[in-house]
């Protein structure tokens, strides 16, 4: 399995099993969607651990530095990150 | 008077502090956005007098959002800052600390959750912070008042600081990195099973077991303990000293007569009948007090134990797949909860859904298929002597209605249905004394409104019987209610105190002598045809007239459609 793009930088959040941990590379959002984002926690160089998936294309269940976050689908393929 | 701006990330305690400060009970739960609206109180320290504003949480002031505009405009106002901040998670907090130090008003910064940071590994260097934002730092925890005294005094004597100046975004991020590089060492811990208990409530394969659980154990707990109040309380209370004392005293100053009968109705010392008798201080005070309120405690001590213990939000996950068919996220659970005790908060916490279309399908949904703890304690009273089929007949339908409006809704209404985003909160231990205080004033707030508008409603009830305005009323609607939905005339009294409240309409069907069958269609019909005014009025504001009127519409052709559907189905059952 291909972790990181050739260009390195990085794979969706989306790729991540639950228990795995990986660090974010970059936020591919708007500028508004990042700074909350980013105020919630969620930023480049981050350490980020997949808790759980819902079924049906449902949420994921992040931990980022102790805080849960739960965040939709479509937003979560946008986080790109490096698997640890 | 001068005053004083209480400000912090959502979720970090700020209503605690509030309430700590002023001595004001403001109400604060374990998730965030508990604060829609601000807060206003008074504290005095040393001496002096000062106004504290508690601002809606947030995570910036950068006027992305409406929350976040409301903020800036009201930490303007304030002489004086406090900055509330979760000291367990520091680093996010900061950056607001740093933009609220830029406009260089006088500030203290409460580090707040403090006691928390020794068992989760967290080490703060609280001088040094001190120091490098130029400002007091007090560590506090709001929930035993440690540190509050010294928040306040330091409060009074505060200035602006001298060491953080405006910045750009970038910078601003780039300092709180700083900061924290050189006042917080984190060790590593490993997962407690406490964390391991909480995973598993938000993984799918244990989560929904879980959760089917909680709510089967919410529902029997409000409705085994609720009927223990009335049957070992209530009943005894009413039937054995006020019943006989209240006609004993009308009849002794009105033994029969107009008075005597709005007064005490058609009760007698030999037969007390408290659910039909119709006089406001017999029917009047039965239905809020002997009926209704033993459920609104038991509602709101369970829910209130949901919201401190931090479940609400795990429960949004787990829902949010399915909530989507229908146009809304999982965020959509927490109103559509509160609006099983009362349709008002739950319509004002739709606020928390982030658009128009969300808000218009959560509202609309709730008015039609959500009953509130007043009209659900009267359903389980009416129809529970028939056997729990009934009532289990109209929470059905109701589920029914839900679903499918909810799913055509999404098709027809315009806008966006954006995805969920929200944070969890750690589950934390609620506080019994809390829990009281949260479920008592939830009670008064009940009697407050129903026992006033109960009465006033068996008051119109009286003088429509006695101007003889049923009768009138009962020919000109009896085409629709009886001819299609098969009920009798008298329903129309029902279907026009629905409109005032829900409970004490319900309470009208008793005499009318109906069936099962047709109770449980007079009470479907009674859920879903109308909201009460209180919530009308709400939904009218947060809606807006077009919406409102749309929303009007649908609730009266789903509601007689489905009365006329139940009745085909009905007779088949019984």
């Amino acid at each position: 399995m291909r972790d990181v793009n050739p260009d390195g930088r990085g794979v969706p959040l989306t790729t991540l099993l639950p228990g795995e941990r990986a660090q974010i590379v970059a936020l591919g959002h708007g500028s508004g969607r990042q700074h909350h984002f980013r105020t919630m926690g969620l930023m480049e160089g981050k350490i980020v651990k997949l808790i759980a998936t819902q079924p049906a294309r449902g949420p994921f269940v992040i931990d980022v530095e102790g805080t849960q976050i739960a965040i939709g689908r479509g937003m979560a393929r946008r986080i790109l990150i490096r698997k640890l | 008077m001068k005053k004083i701006a209480l400000t912090g990330c959502p979720n970090v305690g700020k209503s605690v502090i509030f309430s700590r400060l002023t001595g004001v009970n403001v109400i604060s739960s374990n998730y965030p956005g508990t604060t829609v609206d601000f807060t206003k109180g008074t504290t005095t320290i040393g001496g002096e007098k000062f106004e504290l504003i508690d601002v809606p949480g947030t995570y910036s002031l950068e006027a992305t959002s409406k929350a976040e505009e409301v903020a800036r405009t009201m930490l303007q106002e304030g002489d004086i800052v406090i900055n509330v901040v979760d000291a367990t998670h520091l680093e996010r907090n900061l950056y607001l600390t740093l933009e609220t130090l830029e406009m260089k008003k006088p500030t203290v910064v409460a580090l707040n959750l403090w006691d928390d940071t020794k068992h989760l590994g967290i080490d703060i260097d609280a001088a040094k912070l001190e120091t490098l934002l130029g400002v007091p730092v007090v560590p506090t925890c709001a929930i035993t008042g440690e540190g509050i005294k010294e928040l306040a005094s330091k409060a009074h004597s505060a200035e602006p600081s001298k060491t953080i100046e405006l910045m750009s975004e970038k910078a601003r991020w780039l300092k709180v990195g700083e900061i924290i590089r050189d006042v917080q060492v984190v060790h590593h811990r490993h997962h407690t099973v406490g964390e391991r208990i909480a995973d598993a409530t938000v993984k799918p394969m244990t989560g929904i077991p879980i959760a089917i659980l909680v709510i089967l154990f919410m529902f029997l707990f409000i409705i085994k303990i609720g009927n223990a109040i009335i049957e070992y309380l209530m009943d005894p209370i009413f039937c054995n000293y006020y019943g006989p004392w209240i006609v004993g005293v009308v009849n002794s100053f009105a033994p029969s007569g107009l008075l005597h009968d709005i007064l005490i109705g058609t009760s007698t010392v030999e037969a007390l009948d408290f659910e039909q008798s119709l006089g406001i201080l017999t029917t009047g005070l039965y239905v809020p007090f002997g009926m209704v309120l033993p459920f609104i405690i038991t509602f709101y001590f369970m829910l209130s134990v949901l919201e401190d213990l931090g479940y609400l939000p795990r429960l949004a996950i787990l829902v949010d797949t399915g909530l989507h068919k229908l146009g809304l996220h999982g965020s959509a659970i927490v109103p559509t909860i509160l609006g099983c005790g009362c349709n008002v908060p739950g319509a004002l916490a739709t606020r928390i859904l982030e658009t128009k279309k969300q808000r218009f399908i959560a509202m609309t949904l709730m008015a039609i298929s959500v009953p509130c703890m007043a009209q659900s304690a009267m359903i389980f009273a009416i129809l529970g002597r028939y056997g729990l089929k009934w009532i289990f007949i109209v929470y059905s339908t109701l589920l029914v209605l839900y679903i499918l409006l909810g799913l055509l809704l999404k098709r027809i209404v315009k806008g966006e249905s954006p995805e969920l985003l929200l944070e969890i909160p750690p589950y934390r231990k609620p506080d019994p004394v809390t829990l009281l205080k949260k479920t008592w004033s939830k009670a008064y707030e009940f009697l407050a409104e129903a026992v006033p508008f109960v009465i006033l409603g068996i008051f119109i009830v009286n003088l429509l019987y006695i101007f003889g305005a049923v009768d009138v009323l009962s020919m000109v609607f009896s085409p629709i209610l009886t001819t299609l939905l098969g009920l009798p005339e008298g329903a129309i009294v029902a279907l026009m105190l629905g409109v005032l409240r829900k409970d004490i309409a319900i309470g009208m069907l008793l005499p009318l002598g109906m069936s099962p069958q047709q109770l449980t269609i007079a009470c479907i019909i009674l859920s879903t045809y109308f909201p009460c005014i209180a919530t009308f009025f709400v939904m009218l504001h947060e809606l807006g007239v077009k919406y409102m009127l749309e929303a009007t519409g649908l609730m009266i052709v789903v509601s007689f459609s489905a009365g006329m559907i139940m009745r085909v189905i009905l007779i088949g059952i019984s």
